[in-house]
């Protein structure tokens, strides 16, 4: 018990502060990222701008994220383009969720009628004035609940960067493993601290859908 | 550009072979591993139908807890935990259960949305006319059911077969793996970790699509 408190936790939480890092940058980018995407899929109208999107976000949707950050990690380092770890996850989970978001976003707006454009474009309002004032923060809204879903996931997702050396929590309980052996002492408690971040997320999350409605399917 | 590309036809014969062999390695665990998401996740979703309120809370608690632990501390658990305690995997099983259980979970809010989407009135009819119980869940029931779940349930095995890299973590011998093992013999990891990208993309694309057209499809029908 002296072991789990003296050396497994404060180990393990110092894993969780990266982890929260790491979930947090990477959220941010993939929001607003994915945001702008959803923008130009849904808007601009170009034929080539939009199939270049789909193809992104193909791409990045049907590919393992561990796939993607070892092109990151260990690829671009060996054309001359090394990128630290914590940067490479980040960058990684941030634009493979930009994907995600955009799908989420482009739902949100597919669920407005289309008989709001309509009517804001013949009371005098611009395009960009429709799009910003009157679609934007109702898709919002719709996008919020599977957002947090994505979210959720995103902080599980994390533990996937372990495997380029960022020191999140499933790294620490790894190297702990290899000095102390305890191994089911060590992953259990790391399965715990996970649960302990993702329950209150899970429950704001279950909060989102019961106010701005269910999930739809992305 | 060119010079870039040309790397990938040089080593065709010598990658080609060895990554289609990990790729068959990796359809393999996440076969089996969606086989045993199916039905435990099944049982979770009809245990959270039930009237026992025992039932009910393990269902919940157990959705609760692997929703909220990633798929990677549970294969570590299993693979490198449970040894501990006395019980021993080989790497390729403990990533077919891992997985499995892990997404039993995700199986069982994918059931549960489909059975929800169903009346009850029409098990009432259904007895009224004379069904018994099992006629009304494999006669009328489940097939409407699968024609809603259709698509989410081909999204989740695209989400399995993703994570079914992370068993490269516990030493299973999969597409990641074997990838690795390329890069460190001929120092190309650029090339070699595309190859590997591609070939999850050959898999996963066509079924992503055929979800999209699915539930495009059963919309459509609803209304």
């Amino acid at each position: 018990m002296d072991f789990l408190t003296s050396t497994i936790l404060p180990g393990l939480l110092t894993g969780a502060t990266v982890t929260i890092t790491v979930t947090l940058a990477s959220l941010a980018i993939a929001a607003t990222l994915g945001f702008l995407l959803a923008l130009v899929r849904e808007f601009s109208g170009l034929r080539l701008l939009n199939f270049a999107i789909d193809a992104y976000v193909e791409y990045l949707r049907n590919i393992p994220a561990l796939s993607h950050l070892f092109i990151l990690y260990f690829g671009l380092a060996s054309i001359g383009f090394a990128i630290t770890s914590i940067p490479a996850a980040i960058i990684g989970l941030g634009l493979v969720g930009s994907a995600v978001t955009c799908d989420i976003y482009r739902s949100g707006f597919s669920a407005l009628g289309k008989g709001q454009s309509e009517a804001a474009l013949a009371v005098g309002m611009t395009p960009m004035q429709v799009i910003w004032l009157i679609l934007s923060p109702q898709a919002f809204r719709v996008a919020l609940p599977p957002l947090g879903n994505y979210a959720l996931q995103l902080l599980k997702d994390t533990s996937v960067v372990s495997a380029i050396a960022a020191p999140e929590i499933m790294f620490y309980a790894r190297s702990m493993v290899t000095s102390t052996f305890q191994t089911t002492l060590i992953y259990s408690s790391a399965a715990l601290i996970y649960l302990a971040m993702s329950l209150p997320l899970a429950w704001g999350v279950t909060r989102l859908e019961k106010r701005f409605g269910g999930a739809t399917d992305v | 550009m060119f010079e870039f590309l040309s790397v990938f036809v040089q080593y065709a014969d010598q990658w080609g072979p060895r990554l289609a062999e990990a790729a068959v390695v990796s359809a393999r665990i996440s076969l089996l591993g969606f086989a045993l998401a199916a039905v435990v996740g099944l049982v979770l979703a009809l245990m959270q139908d039930t009237s026992s309120a025992l039932l009910r809370g393990v269902a919940k608690g157990y959705v609760i807890f692997f929703r909220g632990v990633p798929v990677l501390a549970i294969l570590f658990l299993i693979y490198f935990g449970l040894p501990g305690i006395g019980v021993v995997f080989d790497a390729e099983p403990a990533a077919i259960v891992g997985l499995g259980l892990a997404f039993a979970a995700q199986m069982a809010e994918v059931y549960r949305a489909g059975l929800s989407a169903i009346p009850k009135g029409q098990w009432e009819a259904a007895r009224s006319v004379g069904f018994l119980p099992g006629q009304v869940l494999f006669l009328i029931i489940l097939p409407q059911v699968a024609r809603i779940v259709a698509a989410p349930v081909i999204v989740t095995f695209v989400a399995l077969l993703k994570d079914s890299s992370l068993a490269s973590l516990i030493t299973v011998n999969e597409l990641v793996l074997e990838g690795r093992a390329l890069a460190t013999e001929y120092f190309l990891p650029l090339h070699i970790y595309i190859w590997v990208g591609v070939m999850y993309f050959i898999i996963a694309f066509p079924l992503s699509m055929l979800a999209k057209l699915l539930s495009r499809r059963a919309r459509l029908g609803t209304r």
